[in-house]
């Protein structure tokens, strides 16, 4: 259309402009969602990092000169950071492993047939759609020996000497949240694994019966290989959720007693928002920005070499 | 190989009945067609027999042992699915394996037992491939190598050619009908093609809501159908019913469609309403004035031959005839009946009648 009118075009003075304007053409095409894609997410994201290279606390007015690296150096040797990161991996992977593992069961369990399935599934969905911050006072409250059952529960189990309150112990305070946060976060799993599982189609399974699977073999030789995408997806999606979710930590520990239940999202929180400390805030995201970049990465490259192999 | 016995086997889903007391000896190496409309039970009786689901009454032995309560996997029989269910995340090796791997057999013998099959089904080439870069026509070959490999006691075949296309179905029946015999297996094949059944069928089962209606070879069930059932379903284009009467004439009992005679029956015959079956390609036509008089209502040319609707008497029927006969719809023809080529049925009950 356009090409054939130019290359008849007897013009010279404008043939510059023109191969210009056409060359252009394209990006001018793509420019306005590029623009809102720079506007809504690359701005901010560099907004936000550049206040770790900043002294910026919001009740200094001094504040906000450029310190260069100062702030990873102070990070460096912060103890509380390397408690709270040590804090994010237990929370991580045991609130990733148990949701993933009661979801997988519970999902398996409600792909059987029974009566009133259909309900069943609705219900399970149910903790999901509960705000977080609702569940942490729940849950706060339940491990409350004043006006909760637990603590009597868990000494009845023979778990606790006497009915104290789980959050108020500096040694085991952080599984008051990994369970609020485990409850919270079956139903994604149990949903996510559910759907895949539904999409295994039957006769599948009926050949792998004829040719002499068994129970066991049958869930190792189909439903793991079926489930497998789904499964690498979800868990990464959920670690990285997961790590970066403080509320529940806050709503019920505020990281303590004694910083035990600090994790670095709510040691991120803590600073920017209760020390007002944006730039060392800011800094502290940087970080943890770098090390769940550095774990996707990682599992894409697990999964490519896994691909690979088959 | 073996020989499976069903007797009186009776299941339902919930209150509906499916099958109706199911009795059938299928001997060792014969290759058993199941056919019939969809709903008529047969794929039931094939899942029933595979182990897939329990019946509620009644037996069913392979090789003579007692197999009601064994799972699917302690059956030793080999299935090949409609949607031939490959395990997709497995190369066609292992798919072909699979059922050795499990039964532990000693790999030198799985890698003999993968050759002859793949040799046999031409698919040496495609052995590393996964089923999603096959053709219809190559996994159903998987489906029916990974079948092969283990010399099972039966094969069990789930309508297997529905989802190809008619030149591929025409070419995987010859070769289905080849490697059984080649093999000699046991084999029940469930269709709702009649064609499939009567080409591929040592003994075709017409099954028709839950009842086994009639059990023969295909020349039995196409000449000497037991009623009006299997008459229409076995046979394409299907065989014609005109209501008629037996009548008592001056030269002997013979059956009439309105005014015309069509043929002479038996003076055994009783007397009455009948609907009389007959094979479109067993009518001859006629100049007018001989036979039957009929008006030709349509002419349907196959290539092979030509399909000519009549009216007899207000009633439609179908010849079918390999002669090209210049007749246009409107003529009027005659149409003869050789004795012996036509069926009697009773009006209400749909029975054979003997003549």
């Amino acid at each position: 259309m356009t090409t054939l009118d130019l290359s008849a075009s007897p013009a010279p003075p404008h043939a510059l402009l023109r191969r210009i304007v056409l060359k252009a053409e394209p990006y001018l095409y793509c420019f306005p969602a590029l623009f809102l894609i720079a506007a809504i997410m690359l701005v901010p994201l560099i907004v936000g990092l550049s206040y770790a290279f900043r002294d910026l606390v919001l009740l200094d007015p001094a504040s906000g000169d450029y310190i260069g690296l100062t702030h990873f150096g102070e990070i460096w040797a912060d103890a509380n950071f390397w408690n709270a990161l040590q804090n994010t991996a237990i929370w991580t992977i045991v609130c990733v492993a148990l949701q993933f593992g009661l979801g997988l069961t519970l999902a398996l369990l409600l792909n059987q047939p029974f009566r009133g399935r259909g309900l069943i599934q609705a219900l399970v969905f149910l903790p999901w759609a509960v705000p977080s911050f609702l569940s942490g006072l729940n849950w706060a409250w339940m491990f409350n020996p004043v006006i909760g059952p637990l603590p009597y529960v868990f000494q009845a189990l023979g778990l606790m000497q006497t009915p104290d309150n789980i959050l108020s112990s500096p040694d085991h305070a952080i599984w008051g949240p990994i369970i609020a946060m485990v409850w919270w976060g079956i139903p994604f799993f149990a949903i996510t694994l559910l759907a895949a599982l539904q999409s295994i189609p039957k006769d599948i399974y009926e050949a792998a019966a004829i040719d002499g699977a068994g129970a066991v073999e049958r869930f190792r030789s189909i439903t793991l290989p079926f489930l497998a995408p789904t499964m690498a997806i979800t868990v990464l999606l959920r670690t990285v959720w997961i790590a970066n979710s403080a509320d529940l930590i806050v709503v019920m520990t505020h990281g303590g007693p004694a910083d035990s239940t600090q994790i670095l999202a709510s040691y991120i929180f803590t600073q920017a928002f209760q020390r007002l400390d944006f730039g060392y805030a800011s800094a502290l995201a940087a970080v943890m920005l770098v090390l769940l970049l550095a774990y996707a990465m990682a599992l894409v490259a697990v999964r490519q070499t896994l691909l690979a192999r088959h | 190989m073996a020989s499976i016995d069903i007797a009186a086997v009776r299941k339902s889903y919930g209150a509906t009945p499916v099958l109706r007391g199911i009795d059938l000896t299928i001997a060792n190496g014969e290759f058993v067609v199941l056919v019939g409309p969809s709903g008529c039970g047969k794929s039931t009786l094939l899942r029933l027999i595979a182990g897939l689901e329990l019946i509620d009454k009644g037996e069913i032995r392979i090789g003579g042992r007692r197999v009601n309560d064994l799972p699917p996997k302690d059956r030793d029989l080999a299935m090949v699915f409609q949607s031939y269910a490959l395990y997709p995340h497995m190369s066609v090796r292992d798919n072909m394996s699979y059922a050795l791997r499990l039964r532990k057999t000693p790999k030198e013998k799985i890698a003999a037992a993968l050759k002859g099959a793949s040799a046999k089904l031409g698919l040496d080439a495609l052995i590393e491939r996964k089923p999603r870069a096959l053709s219809g026509g190559q996994r159903q070959r998987v489906a029916m190598g990974r079948a092969i490999v283990r010399d099972p006691q039966a094969f069990l075949f789930d309508e297997p050619l529905s989802n190809l296309d008619a030149r591929l179905r025409e070419q995987m029946r010859f070769e289905i009908k080849k490697l059984h015999r080649d093999l000699g297996a046991t084999s029940v094949y469930v269709t709702h093609d009649q064609i499939e059944a009567m080409t591929m069928a040592d003994r075709i089962v017409a099954m028709n809501e839950g009842v086994i209606q009639q059990v023969g070879s295909p020349s039995d069930l196409y000449d000497n159908p037991a009623n009006l059932f299997v008459a229409g379903f076995i046979g394409s284009p299907a065989m014609n019913f005109l209501q008629a009467r037996t009548v008592a004439g001056p030269g002997g009992m013979s059956v009439t469609v309105g005014q015309a005679e069509i043929a002479k029956v038996p003076p055994a015959t009783p007397t009455g309403p009948v609907v009389l079956g007959l094979r479109p390609e067993r009518i001859t036509l006629t100049a007018p004035g001989q036979g039957a008089q009929a008006a030709v209502d349509l002419v349907e040319p196959t290539g092979l031959g030509m399909i000519v609707h009549l009216d007899l008497d207000g009633q439609q029927l179908k010849t079918f005839t390999t002669e090209r006969l210049p007749l246009k719809a409107g003529e009027r023809v005659g149409l003869m009946v050789p004795p012996g080529s036509f069926c009697l049925f009773a009006p209400g009950t749909g029975e054979r009648l003997a003549g």
